[in-house]
C-alpha cells in the first residue's frame, strides 16, 4: 500500500496542482504549506516543461514564467526536500516524459525517493509506453499514476487493472483549463474503474468552483484543481499564498 | 558496398588523412595496454577535427558502462566497439542509456564461436582471429556467420583484395596493416581505401549480399515491432485522450493501404490532380559548372501546390474521408503543408483548420493568404517560439478537444505511431519514381540521393526505396541556421540528443533538463527541434548521413540554382542543393547524384531579398 492511499482515507481528497517556480520557488513553498494547512490531502507539483502539450493557456503561461525565472528539476528536488521538513501529506510530481528521460530515469526516481515524492503523473506517457519508466518507479517506490480519459472506452479496464497510487480521471476532452460545464458520463467510467481496482480515483480538468468540486468528488474519490489555482497565482504573484489558502479551504469545505 | 574502418588513429595527422580519404569509420582505442591507446580528452579533440560524415568508433575492453555511455553521449565517439567479456546485459543497457549502435568483437576459432556470434544482441559484430594481434582469420569459419560483420585481423593493402574475393563482409577493419613502424602511414591508408573502393565499384549494384532489411531482420527492430518502433525510436507518447484515435487511425490505415480501390483512387488523385509523376531532370549546366558528378533534380516543386507535401496530404485526406471524418486540422511551418491540406480539404469538401506559428505567418504571408483563399481557417500560434514546434503542439491540443469528426493531418514523418509510417508510405512515391526514372535514363542506380531534413518527410520519401540498395548514399541536409556551434541552429542530428517529445522518441535539440530548445533557421519548414524517428534510426545504424547546412550556404544555393538552371527552389530544398554544390565537384564525372527539390521558391523570394538587404513589396 503506497503512501498516496492515505490521502483518500475516510474522506474525499482535494488535490491542488501547483506549477513550481511560478513566480518563484520561495512562493511555491509558501503556497504548498498554505494549501496543506487549509486541508489539501495530496499536492500535485508541476515541474515546468517548455512545451506542455496537454495544457491549456493558463498552465502553459505558468510553465513559461517558471522557466523564464530559472527553475530547474534540481532546484525543485531541493524545494521538495525543504517541504518535507514539515509537510506530511503525499506529494506527486506532474511533468512530461522528456523531463524525466533527460534527467535519467533511474537518477530521477532515486532522487524522488530521497526527497519524499510519492508518485508521478506524466500526461504524455500512455499505458502502452509505461515500461519506459515503470521499473525505475518501482525500484524507488514511486507510484506511476495512470490517466483515464472520456475517450478511453475499452481501455478503462486494462488501465485500471494495473493502476497504482490513484487514477487521474480526465473529466472532459481537450487540454487543462476551466470549463463552465462538464458533460461527460463520469459515473459510468468510475463504475468500470471500481469493477477493476480498489485504487482510488480522482477527477481533474476543468474544475474551478466549489459546486463543480462537490459534484466531481461525489462520483469519485476526489477532485483535482490546477488552472483555477494558477490563475490566482498569476494574479497575486508573491502575495498569492494567502489567496490560494482561502480558495483551497472553500473547495475542501465544499467536498 | 563494403564499408571501411581505419582503427587505432591517435594523432591529428591521422585524422587529417582520414578526412581526405573518408573511410566510413575510424576507431579510437581506449585500452591502456595497447600501443594505440588514446586518452578520452585527446579523442575528444581528435573527434572535433574529424569530418562529421565519418563515424568515430570507440574501442573498449571491459570499461565501466557509464564511462562508455558518457563518451557516446558527449559525442566523442558515435559507436561503441566492445572487445572484452561484455555480456548481453551490458550491450542492451548501453543501448538503452545512449541509443547508439554497439559493435561486439568476437574471436573466431571454431564453429561453436560462430554460433555465438549469430546470437549476439549487438547491432554489429566484428570478427577477429585474436585480440587484435593482426593474424589472418580462417575464411572457412566465416561461412558459418549468418549476419553482417566487420572483418578484422591482419588485413593490409596487399591481402584485402583476396579476402574480399572469398567473403563479403559488411565492413573491413584495418589497423596494423596501415602502419609503418607502428605509426599510421598516410600512403598505406590511402592505398587501402582505394583498393576497397575500386573493388566496390566493380561489384554490380544489385548483387549486394547483405541488404539492410536482412540486417534489421537479424537484430535491429524496425518499424514492424510494437507501437511503431524504428530501433529504439518512435512509439506513442501522447495523452490517453488520443490513444483510441491513433489506434483507430492505425486500423483504418492497415485496412486501406492494401485496398485496391483505395489505391486506385489515390493514384488517380496523385496523377490527375497532383501532377505526378514528377520529372527527374538532368541539370546539365549545374553538372558542367561544378565539374564532377552528374546531377539530377527530382522536381517535387512541379507538383500541384508547389511541394512534395501534396503526396502525403492526398493520401491522408482520402483516408480520413473513408474513416468518416469531415474536418482536417494541420500544423504548418513554411505553409506548404498547410496549403496542401487546405487544397485537399477544398477538393474533398472538408472543413480545414491550420495552425501556424505567428512568426511563420509573417515570414510566409503569401501562404497564409493562399490557405484562406482555399477556404481554410488559419490560426496563428503565439506560444513558445511561435514557430513549427508550437504549431504542432497546438494542433495536438486541438485534436484532444475534438476527435470524433476530426483527422489530424500531420505533415511530416514524426509524431506518434502510426504517423511516421503513414507519411513515409505516402511520400515513398518520390524514391519509387526516382528509381524507375534513373534506371531508364542511366541504366543504373545513383551513387547518392540528397534531400533536406526538418521533420524529414521529403527526405524519407527520397530515401525509402533505396534503403536496401546499400551502394546508394543517403544524405539528409539539416538546417544549421547560423551554424552548429551557435544556439541559432535547427540541426538536430548534429546538436540534439535522445528525448521524448511530440509523441515520439527521437533526437531533439534540448537543454540539460530536457527543455526543448528554441531552434532557428531561415527556413520555416526546417525550423523544428526534432527529426522523424526513422531518420534517427537510419542515423544510428549508419545507413544515412545527416549533414548541417547554414542559412548563408542555403541562400547562396537558392540564388545559384535560379541563375544556373532557371529553377527557383524552396529555401528548404536549397539546403540540399547547397550540400550537392559541396560534394559534386569532388566526385568523379561518372558518378550520379539525385537531389530532391522538395518545393518551389516563390514563397521565399521576399524573405531572401530581405536577407540580402533588399525590401520588396509582395
Amino acid at each position: 500500500m503506497s503512501n498516496i492511499s492515505k490521502a483518500f482515507e475516510n474522506k474525499k481528497a482535494f488535490i491542488p496542482f501547483i506549477t513550481c517556480g511560478d513566480p518563484d520557488l520561495e512562493t511555491t513553498a509558501k503556497i504548498v504549506r498554505e494549501a496543506v494547512a487549509n486541508g489539501a490531502s495530496l499536492v500535485e507539483l508541476g515541474i515546468p516543461f517548455s512545451d506542455p502539450t496537454a495544457e491549456g493557456p493558463v498552465i502553459q503561461g505558468a510553465n513559461l514564467r517558471a522557466l523564464t525565472g530559472g527553475v530547474t528539476t534540481d532546484k525543485i528536488f531541493d524545494l521538495v526536500k525543504d517541504l518535507r521538513k514539515d509537510v506530511t501529506v503525499p506529494m506527486v510530481f506532474m511533468t512530461y516524459a522528456n523531463v524525466v528521460f533527460s534527467y535519467g530515469s533511474d537518477r530521477f526516481f532515486k532522487k524522488c525517493s530521497e526527497v519524499g515524492i510519492d508518485g508521478i503523473i506524466l500526461p504524455d506517457l500512455p499505458f502502452e509506453e509505461k515500461e519506459e519508466f515503470l521499473e525505475d518507479c518501482h525500484r524507488y517506490n514511486v507510484d506511476l499514476i495512470s490517466l483515464i480519459a472520456p475517450t478511453s472506452k475499452d481501455r478503462i479496464a486494462m488501465i485500471a487493472k494495473e493502476a497504482e497510487g490513484f487514477i487521474y480521471l480526465v473529466s472532459s476532452l481537450g487540454v487543462t483549463g476551466t470549463r463552465t460545464e462538464i458533460n461527460t458520463d463520469l459515473e459510468s467510467i468510475v463504475k468500470i474503474i471500481r469493477e477493476n481496482t480498489t485504487v482510488p480515483c480522482a477527477i481533474g480538468f476543468g474544475i474551478s468552483t466549489p459546486e463543480q468540486a462537490k459534484k466531481m468528488a461525489s462520483v469519485s474519490d476526489g477532485a483535482i484543481v490546477g488552472s483555477a489555482i494558477i490563475k490566482i497565482m498569476e494574479k497575486y504573484k508573491k502575495e498569492s499564498p494567502k489567496y490560494v489558502g482561502e480558495y483551497v479551504k472553500s473547495m475542501v469545505d465544499a467536498i | 558496398m563494403t564499408k571501411i574502418k581505419l582503427c587505432g588513429l591517435s594523432r591529428f595527422e591521422d585524422i587529417e588523412t582520414a578526412n581526405e580519404i573518408k573511410p566510413d569509420y575510424i576507431g579510437f582505442v581506449f585500452f591502456e595496454k595497447s600501443i594505440r591507446n588514446v586518452s578520452f580528452e585527446k579523442a575528444a579533440d581528435l573527434k572535433k577535427k574529424l569530418d562529421p560524415a565519418i563515424k568515430a568508433v570507440g574501442v573498449f575492453v571491459d570499461e565501466e558502462i557509464d564511462t562508455v555511455a558518457n563518451l557516446l553521449k558527449e559525442g566523442t565517439v558515435d559507436i561503441a566497439q566492445l572487445h572484452g567479456s561484455e555480456d548481453e546485459e551490458y550491450i542492451s543497457k548501453l543501448r538503452e542509456l545512449t541509443g547508439k549502435p554497439v559493435i561486439k568483437a568476437f574471436m573466431i576459432k571454431s564453429a561453436e564461436d560462430a554460433a555465438f556470434v549469430n546470437e549476439s544482441g549487438a547491432d554489429y559484430v566484428l570478427l577477429d582471429s585474436g585480440a587484435g594481434d593482426g593474424k589472418l582469420l580462417d575464411r572457412s569459419l566465416l561461412r558459418e556467420i549468418k549476419r553482417p560483420y566487420f572483418l578484422a585481423g591482419g588485413l593490409d593493402p596487399d591481402n584485402v583484395l583476396n579476402a574480399l574475393d572469398e567473403v563479403s563482409p559488411f565492413a573491413v577493419d584495418v589497423s596494423s596493416g596501415i602502419e609503418t613502424d607502428k605509426i599510421k602511414d598516410p600512403q598505406k591508408m590511402r592505398t587501402f581505401v582505394k583498393i576497397v573502393r575500386d573493388k566496390n565499384d566493380n561489384i554490380h549494384s544489385f548483387q549486394d549480399k547483405f541488404s539492410i532489411r536482412e540486417m534489421k531482420g537479424t537484430k535491429m527492430n524496425n518499424n514492424d515491432s510494437k507501437n511503431g518502433r524504428f530501433g529504439i525510436h518512435g512509439g506513442q507518447y501522447i495523452p490517453e485522450t488520443l490513444m483510441n484515435a491513433v489506434k483507430e487511425l492505425e486500423e483504418a490505415y492497415n485496412h486501406y493501404k492494401d485496398d485496391p480501390e483505395f489505391n486506385r483512387e489515390l493514384t488517380e488523385l496523385l496523377n490527375e490532380y497532383g501532377g505526378r509523376p514528377s520529372r527527374l531532370y538532368f541539370a546539365e549546366k549545374m553538372t558542367k559548372d561544378l565539374g564532377g558528378a552528374k546531377i539530377y533534380l527530382k522536381r517535387e516543386d512541379l507538383n500541384h501546390t508547389g511541394a512534395h507535401k501534396i503526396n502525403n496530404v492526398l493520401g491522408q485526406a482520402l483516408l480520413a474521408k473513408k474513416m468518416g471524418k469531415t474536418r482536417l486540422i494541420a500544423e504548418t511551418g513554411a505553409g506548404q503543408h498547410g496549403v496542401a491540406t487546405a487544397t485537399a480539404a477544398a477538393l474533398m469538401g472538408m472543413e480545414c483548420v491550420v495552425f501556424m506559428g505567428e512568426e511563420d505567418t509573417k515570414r510566409q504571408a503569401l501562404n497564409v493568404y493562399r490557405m484562406r483563399l482555399l477556404g481554410a481557417e488559419v490560426i496563428p500560434v503565439t506560444t513558445g517560439t511561435a514557430t513549427l514546434k508550437d504549431a504542432v503542439s497546438e494542433a495536438m491540443r486541438e485534436w484532444t478537444k475534438r476527435i470524433d469528426d476530426t483527422h489530424y493531418c500531420l505533415g511530416s514523418v514524426m509524431g506518434p505511431h502510426p504517423f511516421p509510417t503513414i507519411v513515409r508510405d505516402f511520400q515513398a512515391v518520390i524514391s519509387k519514381e526516382i528509381k524507375e526514372q534513373i534506371l531508364e535514363k542511366e541504366g543504373r542506380l545513383p551513387d547518392a540521393v540528397l534531400a533536406c531534413v526538418g521533420g524529414g518527410s521529403n527526405a524519407i520519401g527520397t530515401f525509402y526505396n533505396f534503403i536496401n540498395d546499400r551502394e546508394v548514399r543517403l544524405i539528409g541536409c539539416e538546417a544549421a541556421g547560423r551554424g552548429v556551434d551557435t544556439y541559432e541552429t535547427a540541426a538536430t542530428v548534429a546538436t540534439g540528443k535522445l528525448g521524448i517529445f511530440h509523441g515520439m522518441k527521437s533526437y531533439f535539440c534540448q537543454d540539460e533538463y530536457g527543455q526543448i530548445a528554441p531552434v532557428y533557421s531561415i527556413s520555416a519548414g526546417l525550423d523544428y527541434p526534432g527529426i522523424g524517428p526513422e531518420h534517427a534510426y537510419l542515423h544510428d545504424i549508419g545507413r544515412a548521413e545527416y549533414v548541417p547546412v547554414t542559412d548563408e550556404e542555403a541562400v547562396c544555393a537558392f540564388e545559384y540554382l535560379a541563375k544556373t538552371e532557371g529553377i527557383i527552389p524552396a529555401i528548404e530544398s536549397a539546403h540540399a542543393i547547397a550540400h550537392a554544390i559541396k560534394i559534386a565537384p569532388e566526385m568523379d564525372k561518372d558518378k550520379i547524384i539525385v537531389i530532391t527539390v522538395s518545393g518551389r521558391g516563390d514563397k521565399d523570394c521576399a524573405a531572401i531579398a530581405r536577407y540580402r538587404g533588399e525590401d520588396i513589396n509582395e
